[in-house]
């Protein structure tokens, strides 16, 4: 077990944590760091409710215990925008309604952000391929998918000399 | 700026306000209690009238609803039909939805009502409002009434905007309630703005940005983590045994776990609360709890026969006709048998539930369907008022019916109440597959027939469904409520065919759970649809009719039959009398489906829902049965759609769940015990994103017509439409979903018989050997056996040793790892107490720090000297050699005395260690001297002259304190390493595979110097696995060593490999990944699916989501192409929790999740895919089941 306190970068901000070095890195967002982006979902990387990014790649946060973490830069939804300020993934998932009860949407909205990093310009079955074990139990694919497109415009717009 | 609208927290609230205009009503009557249908609870008339809008003087308004948005939008949809009579905008309401403390009762969120039936009070209350504020509107702005307008809460003179008064300004000041009066008049549907336009659900931007809405998200101060330990008898609901199963629980089980509150035990209900969550998991999984016997489940392995066995009450629905004489005198019988099996409501997020007890009263901030009813069953629970306790209900993960978001509530109460703080349950993922009340298995069975001109001689149609509401769970097993079996009168759901049959005959069978089951989205409906229209076009097919043809000759509703043709038009029906009338493409079979379906909902004869009708292409791999429904198209007619986007992505999901359902979805239970097996997404697994079909939704325009339920409906046809399309494709039927691969395939192309391999099994190696040895080492003992004591000496002061000796010490301790087997789980470095399983029994490691008493702080040089040489310690009594002083020996002084300095220059830890206690022989320890006599060469070896320096360094350290060869070395009889072609061949240690490091090696890509080099490293390499197990602490020790000697461990290891540069392992890697990639033979079945849906988020040929950490090809992996499984096996089991480095990646433990069969599932079909060449493992389970039981796993 970990006693001394981890250093993990979260959103941004330097945070000291002193909780056990085995605990879920989900658990500690949100039971020690308040955020509620992350969910619970399955605890076996399956469902990718629970993504986050570490050091700018995907991640399931809750089979990565918190000492993976230290030293490292950890995004959350909640680190990508604000409703006032929306990151444009963020803003191509609202304007496509992609979410029904909304409880995939972190994951799905944390993984198109990995994935347009990777490759801005991804194939529908890239697409597809990347968000395949992201579950969604309503069936909000369809809309999800045109998000991505939508959210790949949006960058594509954001990067052109205004 | 919070409004006033979104600050009431009670009714009291309400009632108190000033500046207020409320639309209130009397709870309805309790309503006559309903044999079989989901329970009612009236409401408290002690609570005053309930408040269904209110105006308030800042311009908000509040709209209360008592049905709650279970991820359908309804949250929206209701404030459109409240702001479109009140004429506000949609930013002015604030949408209550179903708080025990401030909502209307309106009863359970189920059967498609809320915006059909439940919306109605509401847009009477909002119509109301609006009327009383234009008559004191038009006092104020001396106007008549219907010179008035309003738009956005401000009353204006028509033509005169000038002349205007606020909603606020009308309330500002008074306290204004007014009984609903339902005979309101409310807006003609002409005049709507606001319903029937698409609007943006309100709930979506907080949620994108992760602001608080989920259950799961809810934090109250001081609040605790709680977890439940559920009865193995997972999914039952009836039956003596619950409630009572429970023997013991140890609570001293969980004593090492910090921040335990409390353990509660009631009944058969356990739980346990910590102050963190992951220490509340943990307690758990490692609570020791013991239960009675139980009898196992009825059987379950053949759907049919267990609902037929099952005990039922006749009733009979439907009866016009003669159905008897004519199918006495129909031309041709068909009688057809349909099966549906259990399924999941399969929620994403696990239910959750926060509770906060205080003497006399509580508050529950729960994800419920039916909060007044959750009330009661919290009331009954912990014999409280009803009144006492306010149910907040929050969002959940879409329920699609009932999951165990009560049942969590109830867990959470007891757990409050128990400590007396705030608790939050959340339910496991195996939790919640195992015990959410599952959408029921299903008997239809069809006598019917064709007449000689292919009409239809007459259709008796019987209906089998085991479910009902799902007692909450806690009431269950704290046996507040009697365990008796429940039928409920649901399975009459669409029973009624809407063919105009004339001889027709409908009989339901109600009947009792076999597992725990409830509504889930289209209850008894689908099912019964599924039958219903899979056997019309069973008829058609018959009559040599086309199946959409067919169909209108029977349809008799209108818009039905326009609903109908307007679908196949649009999906561009090809017409066909018998099936395989489309060209194949390549292996691809492909096949269109149609069926229809009216969602009937609600108590029989019930309420028609919208309309729905598919049109389904898919394509059938005749080489793997895999289907792929390519393409649905869905017409449906839900009369006026209040949010018409809200309506389209509804039918979206339906399409997309219910195409999941009829192609994968089923409930496994256990062979045995008929307990549910299907614990997490890989044995329950749905429809991903590859597999999404093209939906091409085509809603009627029937704005005229009122608003019909939108939320099951177009889920109802489409099982049948894909069945039908299957049929179409290869001209066979298949009456039971989910249509799997494998079904498919063996209907396809029946595989002959295979006589059944007998399991095979092993004797443990050491069985014989063991044996052996017990009679051997009885002849040499006297002779060789005792030595004498070295005497004590008092503890050396560490400071006469330089530090640079200290340091040398302490890296060469490192490369012997003396702390990995030294050092206990959790326990104090080098302080000992470790087990070591050995064929010989288990050995416990001594205390290397210099306490005088229990470690080496009397040692002297030359006794330290002795044992590492020798194995003999200072006593005079001989160390067995799991202390591998037969390596270690070969160490030179020099390094010895660094060593002892380092261990001298430790902290001294008083810690007594557990004896070892071998059985006889092999606790006669002076029998080790035969031992040594045989098998051990003390001293240090020359170097060979013959080699490098670099060599030789590496020969040293592997063979010395690195004693490799003591795990990759197999031992003879007598537990000594063995000779010759055996050094470093591989061999077992504790349960793993230490593997061989020659040029035997069985990994598939030869290991250059470079690559043993990474490995011992950074604990991964680029052409091989990552170092796990007992070889991880190996790694994370050798980091303390310099480059330079790993370097040398490295060449001299690589020096018995057949040598290969770096470009070639290369090579060979990316060949055998593209081999792997191309040239695999493509197997689909319930093994791949698994491996798939459990593994693959990280396992995927390079065509998944790229996660953290490293994720070499499991091609590569020299575990899969090992002659036996155990080092799969154990990593299956128990993750990777710990790494080398970080970028290494990490693995959860799947002992929890998966059984043993379906771990041997994974590895089998692993075997096959990525080691395609060797020979398949034989009876894995059993090798599972030996791993996971292993007593080295439990230290």
């Amino acid at each position: 077990m970990n006693t001394s306190p981890l250093r993990v970068t979260v959103n941004g901000q330097q945070c000291c944590l002193d909780v056990p070095g085995d605990a879920p890195l989900l658990f500690v967002l949100r039971n020690d760091l308040g955020l509620n982006g992350p969910k619970y979902g399955c605890g076996l990387g399956q469902c990718g409710a629970c993504t986050v990014l570490i050091d700018g790649k995907s991640a399931r946060s809750c089979v990565i215990p918190t000492s993976g973490a230290a030293g490292r830069h950890v995004t959350t939804l909640e680190g990508l925008g604000s409703k006032t300020a929306l990151h444009y993934v963020q803003q191509a998932f609202i304007e496509e309604q992609a979410a029904q009860c909304g409880y995939c949407l972190n994951g799905m909205i944390m993984s198109t952000v990995a994935l347009l990093q990777k490759n801005p310009c991804p194939t529908d079955e890239q697409i597809r391929n990347a968000l395949a074990h992201n579950l969604c139990r309503c069936g909000t694919h369809v809309e999800i998918l045109k998000a991505v497109r939508r959210a790949m415009q949006l960058a594509a717009a954001e990067k052109e000399p205004k | 700026m919070t409004r006033r609208a979104d600050t009431p927290y009670s009714r009291r609230d309400f009632h108190e306000a000033q500046g207020v205009l409320l639309i209130t009503r009397e709870p309805p009557p309790a309503p006559p209690p309903v044999k079989g249908q989901p329970a009612a609870v009236p409401g408290n008339p002690a609570e005053g009238v309930e408040i269904l809008i209110a105006v308030w003087d800042d311009g908000s308004v509040t709209a209360l609803s008592g049905h709650v948005d279970l991820g359908t939008g309804i949250r929206t949809a209701l404030a459109q039909i409240a702001a479109e009579e009140l004429d506000v905008r949609m930013d002015q309401i604030n949408m209550v939805l179903g708080d025990t403390t401030r909502a209307p009762n309106q009863g359970a969120t189920i059967a498609s009502a809320s915006i059909q039936i439940h919306a109605n009070p509401l847009r009477a209350a909002a119509a109301q409002a609006r009327a009383w504020l234009l008559s004191q509107a038009a006092a104020h702005l001396d106007a008549a009434i219907d010179e008035l307008e309003v738009n956005g809460g401000i009353v204006s003179v028509r033509g005169n905007s000038e002349h205007a008064i606020s909603y606020a300004d009308l309330v500002r000041g008074r306290h204004t309630a007014l009984l609903l009066d339902l005979n309101t008049a409310v807006k003609r549907p002409e005049d709507y703005r606001l319903v029937g336009q698409s609007t943006p659900r309100v709930d979506i931007p907080s949620k994108a940005v992760g602001e608080l809405t989920f259950v799961h998200d809810v934090r109250v101060p001081g609040m605790l983590h709680g977890r439940v330990i559920r009865p193995p008898y997972a999914g039952a609901d009836h039956g003596d045994f619950i409630g009572n199963t429970l023997e013991s629980v140890d609570e001293s089980s969980i004593a090492h776990i910090p921040g335990i509150v409390t353990t509660v035990v009631i009944g058969d209900f356990v739980g346990v609360v910590a102050l963190r969550e992951e220490h509340a998991e943990q307690a758990m999984r490692e609570l020791a709890v013991k239960w009675k016997e139980w009898p196992a489940l009825p059987d379950l392995a053949n759907l049919e026969v267990a609902l037929r066995d099952n005990p039922s009450t006749r009733r009979v629905v439907a009866n016009q006709g003669d159905v008897d004489a004519a199918l006495a005198n129909a031309a041709v019988r068909m009688d057809r048998t349909y099966v549906w099996p259990y399924q999941l409501h399969a929620s994403i997020g696990p239910s959750c539930a926060v509770a906060d007890w205080h003497a006399e009263r509580m508050t529950v901030w729960a994800g419920t369907q039916n909060p007044h009813v959750l009330r009661a069953d919290l009331a009954k629970l912990m014999d409280l008022p009803d009144v006492a306790i306010d149910v907040i209900r929050m969002e959940a993960a879409g329920c699609y019916g009932r999951n165990c978001a009560d049942d969590v509530a109830a867990d959470a109460a007891l757990l409050s109440r128990a400590v007396g703080s705030p608790v939050r349950v959340q339910l496991t993922r195996e939790q919640e597959h195992q015990w959410e009340p599952k959408g029921a298995a299903q008997l239809m069975e069809i006598h019917g027939g064709l007449n000689a001109d292919g009409s239809v001689a007459g259709y008796d149609f019987q209906t089998s469904y085991p479910s009902n509401g799902a007692v909450t769970l806690a009431l269950l097993l704290t046996g507040k409520v009697s365990p008796q079996p429940i039928a409920y009168e649901m399975g009459d759901r669409t029973s009624v065919p809407p063919y105009d049959y004339q001889n027709l005959r409908v009989t339901i069978n109600d009947m009792a759970p076999i597992l725990r089951a409830s509504w889930l989205r289209g209850v008894s409906a689908l099912p019964n649809s599924f039958a219903h229209e899979c056997y019309i076009d069973e008829l058609a097919a018959e009559a040599g009719v086309d199946p959409v043809e067919y169909r209108l000759r029977y349809l008799k509703d209108d818009r039905a039959a326009e609903l109908l043709r307007a679908t196949t038009e649009r999906a561009g029906w090809m017409p066909h009398v018998k099936p395989q009338q489309q060209e194949a493409d390549g292996d691809f079979l492909k096949g269109q489906g149609v069926a229809y379906a009216r969602y009937v909902h609600s108590r029989f004869p019930g309420f028609g829902a919208a309309w729905a009708a598919w049109v389904a292409d898919v394509e059938v791999n005749r080489n793997t049965g895999e289907v792929h429904v390519r393409r649905v198209v869905v017409g449906h007619d839900a009369g006026l759609m209040i949010n018409p986007d809200g309506v389209k992505h509804q039918i979206h999901g339906n399409v997309v769940q219910t195409t999941s359902r009829a192609l994968k979805e089923e409930v496994k239970v256990d062979a045995r015990t008929n307990t549910v097996i299907s614990k997490e997404w890989g044995s329950y697994p749905i429809l991903n994103f590859r597999e999404v079909p093209v939906i091409d939704v085509m809603m009627m325009p029937r704005n005229d017509q009122p608003p019909q339920g939108a939320g099951e409906s177009s889920s109802v046809p489409g099982t049948a439409a894909i069945a039908n399309a299957i049929f179409d494709a290869t001209g066979i039927r298949f009456r039971q979903p989910p249509f799997t691969a494998e079904l498919v395939k063996a209907a396809l192309s029946p595989p002959p018989a295979e006589p059944a391999n007998p399991p095979r099994t092993r004797r443990p190696w050491w069985a014989v050997p063991g044996a052996l040895l017990a009679g051997a080492m009885g002849i040499g003992a006297a002779m060789l056996g005792w030595k004498s004591a070295i005497p004590e000496v008092t503890r050396i002061d560490p400071s006469i040793y330089s530090a640079e000796v200290i340091e040398r010490g302490r890296r060469l301790a490192a490369a012997g790892d003396c702390s990995v087997c030294h050092t206990a789980s959790n326990g104090v470095r080098n302080a000992g107490g470790r087990a070591l399983d050995t064929p010989f029994g288990k050995i416990y490691t001594t205390n290397l720090t210099p306490d005088p008493e229990t470690g080496i702080g009397k040692w002297s040089f030359t006794a330290f000297q002795r044992a590492m040489r020798e194995g003999i310690s200072r006593d005079g009594h001989h160390l067995y050699p799991a202390f591998p002083y037969t390596s270690f020996t070969k160490t030179t002084d020099d390094d010895l005395m660094a060593i002892y300095a380092y261990l001298m220059s430790q902290e001294p830890v008083r810690a007594e260690v557990p004896k070892t206690a071998l059985a006889f022989p092999f606790s006669v320890r002076p029998l080790m001297g035969l031992w040594n006599a045989l098998y051990l060469k003390p001293g240090p070896e020359t170097a060979d002259p013959a080699r490098s320096a670099q060599w030789n360094r590496g020969a040293y350290l592997v063979n010395g304190l690195g004693h490799c060869t003591a795990c990759h070395t197999p031992r003879n009889e007598l537990g000594a390493e063995k000779f010759g072609k055996y050094y470093l061949g591989g061999a077992m240690v504790e349960g793993w595979e230490a593997p061989p490091l020659t040029a035997i090696t069985h990994a598939p890509v030869p290991w250059s110097e470079e690559e043993l080099f990474r490995y011992l490293r950074h604990g991964h390499t680029e052409h091989h696995g990552v170092a796990s197990g007992p070889m991880l602490p190996v790694v994370q020790e050798l980091a303390a060593l310099p480059e330079t000697d790993v370097r040398a461990m490295a060449h001299y290891l690589a020096s018995f490999n057949t040598p290969v540069s770096e470009q070639e392992a290369k090579k060979a890697s990316q060949e055998l990944v593209t081999a792997s990639r191309l040239g695999a033979e493509r197997v689909v079945n319930a093994d791949s699916r698994l491996f798939t849906t459990a593994c693959g988020s990280c396992h995927h040929d390079g065509d998944g989501p790229a996660l953290v950490g490293v994720n070499r090809p499991l091609v590569l992996n020299s575990n899969l192409h090992s002659s036996t499984p155990d080092n799969l096996v154990q990593i299956i089991l128990r993750g990777v929790r710990e790494t080398a480095s970080h970028d290494a990646g990490y693995m959860p433990a799947f002992m929890h999740s998966l059984n043993d069969q379906q771990i041997a599932q994974i590895a089998a079909y692993m075997r096959q895919r990525y080691a395609p060449d060797k020979p398949v493992w034989n009876d894995i389970e059993s090798t599972v089941a030996r791993l996971r039981n292993a007593e080295h796993a439990k230290n």
